[in-house]
């Protein structure tokens, strides 16, 4: 449904995001994760078209977004909408939760006030909230609650795709389940494809069908969740899934976790971008980007030097 | 769905009134009083602030040895009445308080939200216009419009908007770099919504409160703005009265009749003081990140 | 950990804070031991009271609205709560207690240099001459792992990493050997990788140092790979106590199984996560009962009153009227 052909964004020197491909399938949850600086919060905004890439294209259902006239745009806002990371950030303080809910129907189209109405308690009732709610300030919810106004209301276009920025690293651990089974829900109900950006590699595990893993503005590995997280392929993602501490006291953290530290963006290092603190790499990792080849399971890629090598005819193949 | 969620608790809603709960008390009165006299001041001002007298010129106030208490404040050098003449005075620092802030405000609000919003190549334009504009003196400013237009109220009300509203447009546009990246503008973006409507609706609710508090923080400004020009010759004209005009008629005399250029003076100081004070109280109460101003 | 004379005691400590909306109770009759060496997990959600039982121990509370109101903090045997400000100022706080914070540059001033902010205490308050203060704060600075230590003493707060930043923040904690470390979501703002190292040094330092640790956290996973004991706080109070193996694997509150059951985790692909219905009660009047009846799957008429603290294994305890039952 969506395609990323080859995108960039560059902010002066800095890449924020190089050369990415990806695809958003239909009726699938990707994810994209990583650490800070990865780009992945770059992405979403180009998706979301809150910024425009310097190079490259995406492609909604075939068409390139910066090639559509203003009503394929209009179109394209109905089809793509949003929930964010900080419930207390992303409701306007000043507005009561009808206005909220109902801002984007507005946006499109001149309901009268009573069917207005009463898709709003429809729209709250999915969500899990009483209609009572639709007439208080945001203030006056929690933030599991703000989260499920910020769903309510993007939903309220029955989009088909919803970016999920991190959609529940701001709430409390006993609130997630219950916002996470909520998005679990509403997908199956309204057939929607979720794109989630996510620091969380347990959540992702959980929540995601394919996951794409990004260090430094570059995708690592990509592929379906299971074969990333059962046979991941490019060192960075070992060392991130070793990393992750689990609620078992008899998981023990490997000591050197993983020496040194994230690369600024400003300045990555050369070649592959992990290559200083990858424990595998070799002398040609510093010197060229690896190419995307093919890793365990279908359509599963990694772009890594020693992958390539110990698969020289997919290497070839994928090169220019 | 799959949870209960408790109903929320709805909060009781603030009577606007009791919003002004902890205002300072003396200011408040000051203020209600010069508006008071702006709006009836005929009513309670004992002799019409016109009626010369010269017979009863140069009196003293009532505190002084020859002072009396049919003209509390004294009198000018026409005998006129000095209480009353302030009293009427309040009426011109009313209107061109309101006039003032009310164009500049609107007028620098306008251009800031722009400025911030759109940023780039707009923003760049605009920040250079309001940054020539504030290098220009304001009261070179003022005797060249006065020069070009005729004195008068209208003139200098024209003459604050003009140097006042830069003031507002630095303020509101940095208020609207930070509000523009609030994830609900986003939102409104990504479901778009037109840029008219995100202005309207997410932007200036936002930036109310600092415009009341940059509005009342200007009051005193204002009043001593027009003083200055009313002083200068540039601004109120005869027979209507000012308190600047009155500081400048009283000026010849200030060696023999102390009290005729004192009393506006403490008016306007009172006023000012007042508005600031206030605006200091609604500024902490509102919009604590204003204190730098 | 063998549990030796504690080095902190805690019995029936209760922190109110005073608001304009009424007192919030957030930390309501807690108790809790440290030992020499151990590292207590003090884990539960915002709003919980960990935060508040930290902040209470160095008597950092929100100026004029945070109060103890009751109960005793003992370091080594010494009350803390009775003791002035100015001796818990010059004594206490970073001597005996030290602090991390999540937030590494709420500790670090960013207009010093790293060297100063570190060998500072060593010369005003450990007397050390220029020189050694200066040795002291390499050596320390060498073991939290900051690469070329006095390369970089110079630099200021900015020209480093986040990781960096709170491992320096933990060289100044450690630097003059405290009795008690309160680590507050010491990782929480770091990523993964980073998470990981951080996590490595804090149990180096624990071996090495002796020294008890409280780590405050919401993160079970950082919370089981870190700690010896583990304290499950819900709205002010300790509902749950135990060595960390008894409290993941035989959890007895039924806060802290749900709460467990509710995370997602590694290779547990695809199960449908058990969510906790409801939020937690608000601590301005909270439910005189057990605070978690309104959310608990067990709930029976006796959870009107507070439970019992009942012992349901060695060193392990609970507050629940059902906790004996097998569920």
């Amino acid at each position: 449904m969506l395609v990323l052909d080859q995108v960039s964004k560059h902010y002066g020197a800095v890449k924020a995001v190089d050369g990415v491909s990806l695809t958003v399938p239909e009726g699938q949850t990707l994810a994209l994760v990583g650490e800070s600086g990865c780009g992945k919060t770059t992405l979403a905004k180009l998706i979301l078209m809150l910024e425009k890439p310097t190079t490259g294209r995406i492609l909604f259902d075939g068409q390139d977004l910066a090639q559509m006239s203003r009503s394929q745009l209009k179109g394209y806002r109905r089809q793509v909408q949003a929930v964010f990371q900080d419930p207390y950030a992303s409701l306007n303080p000043r507005l009561r939760v009808a206005s909220i809910v109902a801002e984007p129907i507005l946006a499109h189209e001149r309901p009268d006030r009573a069917s207005l109405k009463k898709r709003v308690e429809e729209l709250l009732d999915h969500v899990g909230l009483p209609a009572s709610a639709a007439s208080l300030f945001p203030h006056e919810f929690s933030g599991g609650q703000r989260q499920r106004i910020a769903i309510a209301r993007a939903l309220a276009l029955r989009p088909r795709l919803m970016v999920l920025d991190e959609p529940v690293s701001a709430l409390d651990v006993s609130i997630r389940a219950q916002v996470l089974n909520l998005l679990a829900d509403i997908q199956q109900e309204f057939s929607l494809t979720y794109l989630v950006i996510a620091h969380d590699l347990a959540l992702v595990e959980h929540f995601s069908t394919q996951t794409a893993v990004a260090y430094l503005g570059r995708i690592v590995e990509h592929g379906a969740t299971e074969d990333v997280f059962g046979a991941p392929s490019h060192p960075y993602t070992r060392a991130l899934l070793e990393a992750v501490p689990q609620p078992d006291p008899d998981h023990v953290l490997p000591d050197a976790a993983l020496l040194g530290e994230i690369a600024s963006a400003l300045d990555p290092p050369s070649g592959c971008h992990f290559h200083p603190r990858c424990p595998v790499a070799v002398p040609i990792c510093p010197r060229e980007r690896p190419a995307e080849v093919n890793a365990p399971g279908a359509g599963h890629t990694a772009a890594c030097h020693l992958l390539a090598a110990a698969r020289p005819l997919e290497h070839a193949a994928s090169s220019p | 769905m799959t949870d209960v969620v408790q109903a929320p608790i709805p909060m009781p809603r603030m009577a606007w009134l009791a919003r002004l709960k902890g205002a300072p008390v003396i200011p408040l009165v000051i203020l209600g009083t010069v508006v008071f006299c702006a709006v009836a001041g005929g009513l309670v001002a004992p002799f019409d602030p016109n009626d010369a007298d010269l017979d009863a010129a140069f009196q003293p106030p009532f505190w002084a040895k020859e002072g009396s208490w049919s003209h509390p404040l004294g009198t000018d050098n026409l005998g006129r009445d000095i209480l009353s003449r302030i009293i009427a005075g309040c009426r011109v620092s009313v209107i061109v308080s309101l006039y003032a802030i009310a164009f500049s405000g609107a007028i620098g609000a306008l251009v800031g939200m722009i400025s911030g919003y759109f940023g780039g190549r707009v923003d760049q334009v605009i920040m250079r216009l309001v940054e020539i504009q504030m290098s220009i003196p304001s009261i070179a400013l003022a005797l060249l419009l006065a020069a070009a237009l005729q004195p008068g109220l209208g003139t200098v009300v024209v003459v604050i908007v003009f140097t006042y509203w830069t003031w507002y447009a630095r303020i509101i546009r940095g208020e609207v770099l930070s509000l523009k990246t609030r994830d609900y503008v986003a939102f409104a973006r990504v479901a778009g919504v037109s840029t008219p409507v995100i202005l309207l609706r997410h932007l200036l609710p936002n930036i109310m409160n600092t415009l009341l508090v940059l509005a009342t923080l200007q009051v005193g400004q204002v009043i001593i703005f027009e003083a200055s020009l009313s002083f200068l010759g540039l601004g109120i004209q005869q027979p209507d009265v000012s308190w600047g005009l009155m500081l400048s008629d009283a000026r010849q005399y200030i060696s023999n009749a102390w009290w005729a250029i004192t009393m506006p003076g403490i008016a306007i100081m009172l006023t000012c003081l007042a508005a600031n004070l206030f605006g200091d109280w609604l500024r902490d109460r509102l919009d604590p990140r204003l204190r730098q101003m | 950990m063998t549990a030796l004379a504690p080095v902190l005691a805690i019995e029936g400590l209760k922190t109110y804070i005073h608001l304009k909306r009424g007192v919030v109770r957030a930390v309501d009759g807690v108790d809790l031991t440290v030992g020499a060496g151990e590292t207590l997990g003090l884990v539960g959600e915002s709003g919980s009271g960990k935060s508040m039982t930290g902040l209470s121990i160095l008597r950092l509370l929100p100026k004029g609205a945070g109060k103890i109101v009751a109960g005793s903090i003992r370091l080594d045997g010494e009350e803390l709560t009775t003791l002035p400000e100015k001796v818990l100022a010059r004594d206490v706080r970073g001597r005996r207690v030290a602090m991390i914070a999540q937030d590494p540059m709420t500790s670090l001033n960013p207009v010093f240099s790293i060297g100063d902010q570190v060998s500072g205490p060593f010369r005003y308050h450990g007397g050390l001459p220029r020189q050694e203060a200066r040795a002291a704060a390499i050596d320390v600075l060498q073991r939290v792992r900051i690469p070329s230590p006095e390369k970089r003493l110079g630099d200021y707060p900015h020209q480093f990493s986040g990781g960096q930043r709170q491992r320096i923040v933990t060289a100044m904690a450690i630097g003059r050997g405290p009795r008690l470390l309160i680590a507050d979501e010491p990782t929480t703002a770091l990523d993964v990788t980073i998470q990981a190292q951080m996590i490595a040094l804090l149990r180096r330092l624990q071996q090495e140092s002796g020294a008890g640790i409280i780590l405050i956290t919401h993160d079970l996973g950082v919370a089981a790979s870190l700690c010896n004991r583990i304290a499950v706080m819900y709205a002010g109070r300790i509902v749950e106590t135990g060595p960390v193996r008894e409290v993941f694997r035989n959890p007895a509150h039924p806060y802290t199984r749900a709460l467990l059951a509710a995370i997602p985790k590694l290779g547990s692909r695809g199960r449908r996560l058990v969510a906790i219905p409801g939020q937690p009660p608000s601590l301005i009047d909270p439910p005189a009962g057990c605070r978690f009846a309104a959310r608990c799957p067990l709930k029976v008429s006796a959870c009107d009153a507070y439970p019992q603290t009942t012992a349901v294994g060695p060193n392990h305890s609970v507050a629940c009227w059902r906790a004996g039952e097998a569920v």
